[in-house]
């Protein structure tokens, strides 16, 4: 009697043991998209479960600009998901609701170098890894072939100078067609390229440092006084240029691999890709990207730990890359990336080699953002000409920490 | 019971007390979610931004009291805070004077018209059951660079410059917009109040010889200046804290010619995570829609007739 009664617990307890270590656990995933993106993530997110069977991650979706309202929100209310993704510029404003991933790296012995350099940096913040990616890309000039054959322009070069790209968006310029379409972001990429820096050494901002003026002063002056371009509205964000473009309305404008397959599918032209034209001094070209991270508030680190390593893995880089989203953080499933999204547009692969190679660290700090949003808002005044590069960026500098 | 109640010689109001406060308890309990509701929903984060208007409070971490700080800041030391408030004031004073003439002319038309009166009621009023956002996006296309509106100007040989990139101009395009969407509200208001009035006074003047206009201003004006005084107030409250065009058409550009309170909270809140201080600029426009609104009921006794 005795011995069938401690069987009977010893397998009591073995079963309860067994239901523990195969409890389920449901992580949600809180990512930035529209519903047709779902299936894709959904297909992601099954890996998942494929690898853990007793974890499932369940994506949720909110639009672009909401997701960066939303993020703080939920984060200060706790209700934040368990995995969130993150955009390496903004990592500075948000490194506080994730979780540092470094004691899990080093635990499990991760080797972080299967990923591009740059956008491991960009998705950590003062040396600690909070993120890890699955997209990776500089900014790049998308440009219409036929447009730049029709003017008997040569197709640019990888080293291809500044002065080069306003003779090209000079003489594509014609009537109501214009030779390129400016927006807000390119005054930060573009004099990056030609060798300036809107932060001092500090990390402070410097925005009327000679340099940069002269940067900005560029391509105001290839609105304004060329008219190589049409000036951009405050309010109308970036939908502009890739419509102008789009349309055959401008012959070029800059933009990233995130948008390729998307940019390709709107076109009914021959495309081609180009690095951002340099200054005087060589090429060197900022890259970002996104990832994911785990949130800080969450119950489960450990299983969103594994969750995050099937997201960002080998099979989950290749679905995406396979479907045009993103160009992998990973290096060895690029190709997947290279076979599909940009198969049709010339000069992808030996644009974003030469781009990596001369690739800079991209300077942020925690107003970032600020900074951003003041330069859609400020920069117009100069390209209608109401007012000076330099008074705007001094206006601009005024608001900024 | 009654008569129990008088032989006893018990007060007959006893009865009806009790019963009275049966109803207020009934009543109270009926009321209660709605009480529970506006406590916790409306109370509570009123009293919690006027908290964190005195903290430096950025939505992540934990907030610190600062006392008045954010108010000093923004009174002596934020270089777009008067910008913001002039622009504000200027986009009230504008849009409330033109939706208040418009609104009554087109009310005045409408109530003028031996048919259709219902359909263009319903044209009118059909914008306003848009949504803001959505009609903002509209327009803003219809505004942007090389947009439609720029394509009628050129093709009237009209060298009007873009309106979104113009400093000048980009507060009359929000304005603009603003109208076509809102004005449909009031017009459906003045028209059903000009309808109330009794035909009996707009035939004894006639017959007295008042013109078309001394009928309208000294007849028809003065009787619906109860509900033209409601329009008034409530229009310019909803625009002191105008909001979604610009979020949508200008985000306060070009430069900061387009940027009001509304959006600086926004901005200075959910953009540059300074809630705290984005609290106080809130409690700024509270005070601000609070003293202008007190300003138009003590001038509504000089021109607001009532019956009685």
């Amino acid at each position: 009697m005795h011995t069938l009664a401690a069987v009977a617990l010893a397998g009591t307890a073995i079963l309860s043991t067994a239901s523990l270590a195969q409890e389920q656990v449901n992580l949600t995933w809180q990512m930035w998209g529209d519903e047709k993106d779902t299936p894709l993530f959904q297909s992601i997110a099954d890996l998942v479960t494929a690898e853990y069977p007793n974890i499932k991650v369940t994506p949720q979706f909110s639009g672009w600009t909401d997701y960066w309202t939303r993020l703080p929100v939920l984060a200060s209310s706790g209700q934040i998901a368990d995995l969130v993704a993150m955009q390496s510029m903004r990592m500075p404003s948000f490194y506080s609701v994730l979780e540092p991933l470094d004691p899990f790296i080093a635990a499990d012995k991760f080797d972080k170098s299967v990923f591009e350099s740059s956008i491991i940096s960009g998705l950590s913040h003062e040396g600690v890894q909070y993120a890890l990616p699955y997209d990776v890309g500089p900014w790049l000039v998308f440009y219409n072939r036929d447009k730049f054959a029709e003017a008997g322009l040569a197709e640019p070069k990888p080293d291809w100078s500044f002065a080069d790209f306003q003779a090209a968006a000079e003489k594509l310029t014609s009537g109501d067609n214009y030779g390129y379409a400016v927006q807000a972001f390119d005054f930060i990429a573009e004099p990056v390229a030609l060798g300036a820096e809107y932060f001092n050494d500090a990390n402070q901002f410097d925005l009327t440092n000679p340099g940069y003026a002269a940067a900005v002063g560029k391509l105001v002056d290839l609105v304004a006084v060329a008219k190589a371009s049409p000036v951009f509205a405050s309010g109308a964000g970036a939908a502009t240029a890739s419509g102008r473009f789009a349309s055959g309305n401008a012959a070029m404008y800059i933009d990233g691999p995130w948008s390729l397959i998307s940019t390709q599918g709107a076109v009914n032209f021959k495309m081609g890709v180009a690095p951002l034209p340099r200054g005087e001094g060589p090429s060197r070209f900022i890259t970002a990207g996104s990832g994911w991270g785990i949130s800080a508030a969450s119950q489960h680190k450990d299983e969103a730990y594994k969750a995050l390593k099937v997201l960002t893995g080998p099979k989950a880089a290749e679905i995406l890359a396979s479907a045009g989203r993103a160009l992998p953080g990973r290096l060895a499933e690029q190709k997947f990336w290279y076979d599909v999204a940009a198969k049709d547009v010339s000069g992808t692969r030996e644009t974003l080699q030469y781009s990596f190679e001369h690739s800079t660290p991209f300077r942020l700090n925690e107003s970032w953002n600020e900074f951003e949003n003041l330069i859609t808002q400020y920069i117009p005044l100069a390209l209608n000409g109401d007012n000076t590069t330099d008074a705007v960026l001094a206006d601009i500098q005024s608001q900024l920490p | 019971m009654e008569d129990s109640a008088v032989a006893t010689g018990a007060p007959a109001v006893l009865p009806r007390r009790r019963s009275g406060r049966h109803d207020g308890r009934t009543a109270f309990l009926f009321l209660l979610p709605s009480l529970l509701g506006v406590l916790l929903f409306l109370v509570l984060p009123i009293i919690a931004s006027l908290a964190l208007s005195f903290t430096n409070w950025k939505l992540l971490g934990k907030p610190a009291f600062v006392g008045v700080q954010n108010y000093v800041r923004l009174f002596t030391a934020d270089p777009q805070f008067w910008t913001v408030l002039r622009n504000t004031l200027f986009f009230t004073v504008e849009y409330l004077v033109l939706n208040i003439v418009i609104s009554v002319g087109l009310a005045t038309w409408i109530a003028s018209l031996k048919r259709g009166q219902r359909w263009f009621r319903v044209v009118f009023f059909l914008p306003t059951f848009t949504p803001g956002i959505a009609v903002a996006i509209v327009w803003m296309l219809i505004f942007a660079p090389g947009g439609f509106f720029d394509f009628i100007m050129k093709s009237l040989s009209l060298g009007v410059p873009n309106l979104l990139t113009d400093q000048t101009l980009a507060m009359q395009a929000v304005i603009i917009v603003s109208l076509w969407a809102n004005v449909g509200y009031n017009t459906v208001l003045f028209n059903a109040a000009l309808d109330m009035v009794p035909p009996s006074y707009l035939e004894a003047a006639k017959i007295d010889g008042a013109s078309a206009w001394d009928r309208f201003w000294k007849i028809r004006l003065p009787l619906i200046s109860p509900t033209l005084f409601f329009g008034t107030v409530m229009t310019a409250i909803t625009s002191l804290q105008v909001f979604d065009q610009i979020y949508v058409m200008t985000r306060g550009g070009p430069g900061n010619a387009t940027a009001t309170l509304g959006y600086a909270i926004y901005q200075r809140g959910f953009q540059n995570f300074q809630m705290g201080y984005a609290s106080s600029i809130a409690w700024v426009m509270f005070a601000l829609i609070m003293a202008l609104t007190a300003l138009q009921f003590w001038l509504q006794r000089k021109w607001v007739h009532y019956d009685n």
